[in-house]
């Protein structure tokens, strides 16, 4: 067969493990070249943190925003682990990492005593060191663009009051990464965060909040996405995905699809899926040793198996010969009767008869032989019994004489004799038919060989175009067979109104029927109504079938056999008529055509319906270590493109937002000169397009943007889109690049005017929020 | 479990974070007047009060108005099972789907609560309040 064929050629599917987050083998180093007066820069994503003096060309710290706590039992002990610390200690206490939290719950800072652990931590680790109590350098911090005046109070509350730092400036982190990368002074910067994305558009080296955008979706929001959309997937899967998990998943299998639609579009055909299906195996154990075991137990199962089937076959010849214990019985019962009334009148034997339930003599008679037959056959084995031939005037002499000829006695002996004869002739009759039947069967086949030697075309036509229909009807039948199972289709209700209209008629209509034929004479009677047509169409009969449903199924079966007679005809005569062409196979689960099995199980046959189709049974399936290894399997595949797709196409995780390209779109239609030539502020906008941010390291993000703008832009347009050298620590580089300019040292707000103009005062700059302050 | 592994230095990497830190010590610090603990949907809701008491000048950014508005271009339906093109929409559960299989299979058989756990992830779930 070339399903299994195919299948078995193909090679196993490379498998992924599924990977947890591994914390650095290191441990958290520290700086050696503190320096007090020396600005610290800290970006303080929501995913990670990175700190450093800015007299270090690269962060000297970045870890996991994360904090976990922990009481040791023994000595009741308060554990506070932050970031990478956390993960390789969590091999003594485990509880850490699933305990692990993030001081942000979404945007939005919620927790700020982790906060505060956190800075402690990271400040340690820059070695800082104080005579006065007092944090002495100056602090740059990051901040999302329209940051919540809650986030901004907190910040300054911590490095102004916990660590007394002299003085603080704020700025957007995308737009230092921009600082860090761009050589141009003007673009767009589209980030890419780990809860929010953000559009700004930069003029003159100035981030333009009024016209920036912000989608509420970013990496965090892509794993809740995938968590889910695999655990409806796969609803039975035997572990637990957690977040780094899923996040690991993203990082290693998405990617942004750079025409979503049309790769969509064949993504689970087999030889796409062959190239891009991912699968993740979720380790097992035990497997092989579980396989063993079942070695010593099949043989046991097959020996009980075994008795039980004896255990069976005993209990079912009991059960054989208890019903001919009772034929028997009755055999002798009835013979006695039909001594009995053998010399009785007719109508005496009539009554006697009718009064042991039989309807009339005959049907005693039948019922007897009936009787004598199954218990002969149970004596002699199954075998066929033969007939042996009489000469039926030498056997029964008396049957043909006239009553008048004969005595009493001998015409209760006449009709002993004629029936016996009747009961002959019946036989015979039969035998002349089966004959009959067999001749024309040779006749029939004679035919068709003529047919075929005559013109094997033709006949081969004929023959396909009969199988076709009646596999067309066999199909209809199906599914109207379907349909009936439900009580509310539609088949059904017509069948019910059917019945509901027979029974009416039966009710009124037969005494309808009787007053009129009393009042308007035998023309207008139902049975001979002139302008009834019913019966002239075969399909009127259907009325009839609609209301059994039993013989529906008597049709359905013998239509079957049409066709596999019509096959096997077409197997032998038709050489371009092969096994795949029937029915059966044609009907058989071919998984290859299955979209949702595609997407499940990938481009392999999932083993558990394989071997389920093979006649495998439940236990033997359960203890397959293969079946048990596959079922710890993921197929990723559509996802790979979906979970990217949101930040094109936000409403498909259901945020009625734009997405990305079109708020470029916005802004480039919008908010610029609309001048494409060389110094216009449009031209600046497309020859800069920037992407930064943990989430834009998706393979093909540049790509796609590049794509779905070029689609807008006329031709020739000088598009250049482009990613931060590193989008993860890029603004960590920008801020400390900043650190040395003018600007910097203008931003500072120092805690003197902290004290003064309170939490909402920041000094606007190009990298910078907007002051809410009023004055 | 810990015997096997190297010695657990848990201890003086809490120590790290939770010790006297030179660099913090404030005297003066404010006892932590609103270190209750609120959610982001309070948080959120705070931040709309601020700017609400604001005069702000309507093109004033604020966490408010950098929002990006709905999108304006046509959507695209999705298959909510398989994520592949939805054309068609089941009128009981209103769940999109990619063909008549994915119906048959999945659809019809879903038991009462998954639909809306498919809905949920498009946002389209019915929230009882």
């Amino acid at each position: 067969m070339p399903t299994a064929s195919l299948s078995d050629d193909l090679p196993p599917q490379n498998l992924h493990p599924l990977r947890e987050y591994q914390a650095p083998e290191l441990p958290e180093p520290y700086y050696d070249r503190y320096e007090p007066d020396i600005p610290i820069a800290i970006d303080f994503g929501s995913l990670s943190v990175r700190i450093g003096l800015t007299n270090s060309e690269q962060p000297s710290n970045v870890f996991p925003n994360l904090v976990s706590k922990h009481r040791e039992r023994k000595t009741g002990y308060n554990l506070t682990l932050v970031g990478n610390d956390l993960f390789r200690e969590s091999v003594h206490y485990p509880t850490l990492r699933s305990g692990a939290k993030s001081p942000f719950d979404g945007l939005l800072i919620t927790n700020w005593d982790y906060v505060e652990s956190i800075l402690d931590y990271s400040l340690e680790h820059l070695s800082v060191t104080s005579e006065n109590g007092c944090l002495n350098n100056p602090i740059i911090m990051s901040e999302p663009p329209a940051a919540t005046f809650g986030y901004r109070k907190g910040m300054y509350e911590m490095m102004f009051e916990a660590y007394q730092a002299p003085k603080v400036v704020f700025g957007i982190d995308s737009l230092f990464s921009f600082y860090a990368n761009s050589k141009k002074k003007d673009g767009v910067v589209v980030s890419i965060g780990n809860n929010l994305t953000h559009v700004i558009p930069v003029v003159k080296g100035k981030g333009i909040l009024l016209n920036s955008k912000r989608i509420d979706w970013g990496c965090e929001q892509e794993l809740q996405f995938l968590q889910k959309a695999l655990a409806l997937k796969y609803p039975y899967f035997p572990t637990r995905l957690n977040q780094s998990h899923t996040s690991n998943i993203i990082q290693d299998h998405a990617y942004v699809s750079p025409n979503y639609a049309e790769e969509l579009a064949t993504y689970l055909d087999l030889d796409n899926l062959e190239k891009k299906d991912v699968v993740i195996q979720v380790p097992v154990e035990a497997a092989a040793e579980k396989a063993k075991k079942t070695e010593e137990e099949l043989t046991r199962q097959a020996e009980r198996r075994k008795e039980q089937g004896k255990r069976l076959q005993e209990q079912a010849q009991k059960k054989r010969l208890e019903t001919i214990a009772q034929k028997e019985k009755e055999f002798a019962y009835y013979s006695e009767l039909q001594e009995a009334i053998l010399g009785l009148s007719k109508t005496e034997a009539e009554r006697r008869v009718i009064a042991e339930e039989f309807e009339n003599v005959e049907d005693l008679h039948k019922y007897v032989d009936g009787l004598q037959k199954a218990i002969r056959k149970f004596y002699n084995g199954d075998e066929e019994e033969k007939e042996e031939e009489v000469d039926p005037a030498a056997a029964w002499p008396l049957a043909d004489v006239s009553d008048s000829e004969l005595n009493e006695e001998d015409i209760k002996e006449k009709r002993k004799q004629k029936l016996l004869k009747s009961n002959y002739d019946a036989r015979m009759r039969i035998k002349e038919e089966k004959r009959r039947a067999e001749e024309e069967k040779i006749q029939y086949d004679k035919d068709q060989q003529e047919w075929r030697a005559r013109d094997l075309e033709d006949w081969c036509t004929a023959k396909r175009f009969e199988l076709a229909q009646n596999i067309s009807l066999y199909r209809k039948r199906s599914k109207i067979m379907e349909a009936m199972k439900d009580r509310k289709s539609l088949a059904a209700q017509q069948r019910m109104k059917n019945i509901a209209e027979l029974a009416n008629e039966k009710a009124t209509g037969n005494g309808a029927g009787k007053k009129r034929r009393r009042n308007a004479g035998p023309t207008a009677t139902i049975d001979n109504d002139p302008t009834d047509t019913f019966g002239t169409n075969d399909a009127d009969w259907n009325a009839y079938r609609d209301i059994d449903k039993a013989s529906l199924e008597d049709e359905q079966e013998r239509t079957n056999s049409e066709i596999l007679r019509l096959e096997e005809e077409l197997l032998e005569h038709d050489p371009n008529f092969h096994h795949e062409d029937t029915f059966a196979v044609q009907e058989t689960f071919d998984w290859k055509n299955l979209v949702l099995h595609k997407f499940i199980h990938g481009p392999r046959q999932s083993l558990t319906v394989a071997m389920q189709t093979e006649g495998h049974d439940a236990d033997e399936l359960l203890n397959n270590p293969e079946v048990i290894r596959r079922n710890h399997q993921l197929h990723v595949n559509v996802e790979r493109i979906r979970v990217p797709e949101i930040y094109f196409q936000p409403h498909i995780a259901g945020v009625d937002q734009a997405g990305i390209t079109e708020l470029i779109q916005n802004i480039l239609e919008r908010n610029s000169d609309k001048n494409f030539e060389v110094g216009g502020q449009l031209r600046a906008f497309i020859e800069n397009i920037f992407l930064t941010g943990g989430g834009s390291l998706l393979p093909n993000f540049e790509e796609r943007i590049r794509l779905d703008l070029r689609s807008l832009l006329p031709s020739g347009a000088p598009l250049h889109v482009y990613k931060a050298k590193d989008p993860q620590i890029d603004p960590w580089r920008g801020m400390q690049k900043w650190s040395f300019t003018d600007e910097a040292e203008q931003s500072y707000v120092t805690k003197q005017e902290y004290e003064e103009y309170g939490p909402e005062y920041i000094k606007e700059h190009g990298l910078g929020n907007v002051c809410l302050k009023d004055f | 479990m810990s015997e096997t592994k190297p010695e657990s230095n848990a201890f003086e990497l809490s120590y790290v974070t939770t010790k006297e830190h030179c660099f913090k010590q404030n005297p003066n610090r404010p006892k932590s007047t609103n270190r209750r603990f609120k959610t982001a949907k309070q948080l959120a809701t705070d931040e709309t009060r601020y700017l609400q008491t604001k005069k702000l000048n309507i093109d004033t950014p604020t966490h408010l108005s950098i929002a990006a508005p709905p999108s304006l271009r046509p959507r695209k339906h999705y298959c909510d099972i398989t994520g592949l093109e939805g054309r068609y929409k089941s009128p009981a559960s209103s769940l999109r789907y990619h063909n008549v299989e994915i119906y048959q299979e999945v659809i019809k058989h879903l038991t009462p609560g998954v639909d809306q756990e498919y809905l949920s992830l498009r946002g389209a779930n019915v929230v009882l309040k």
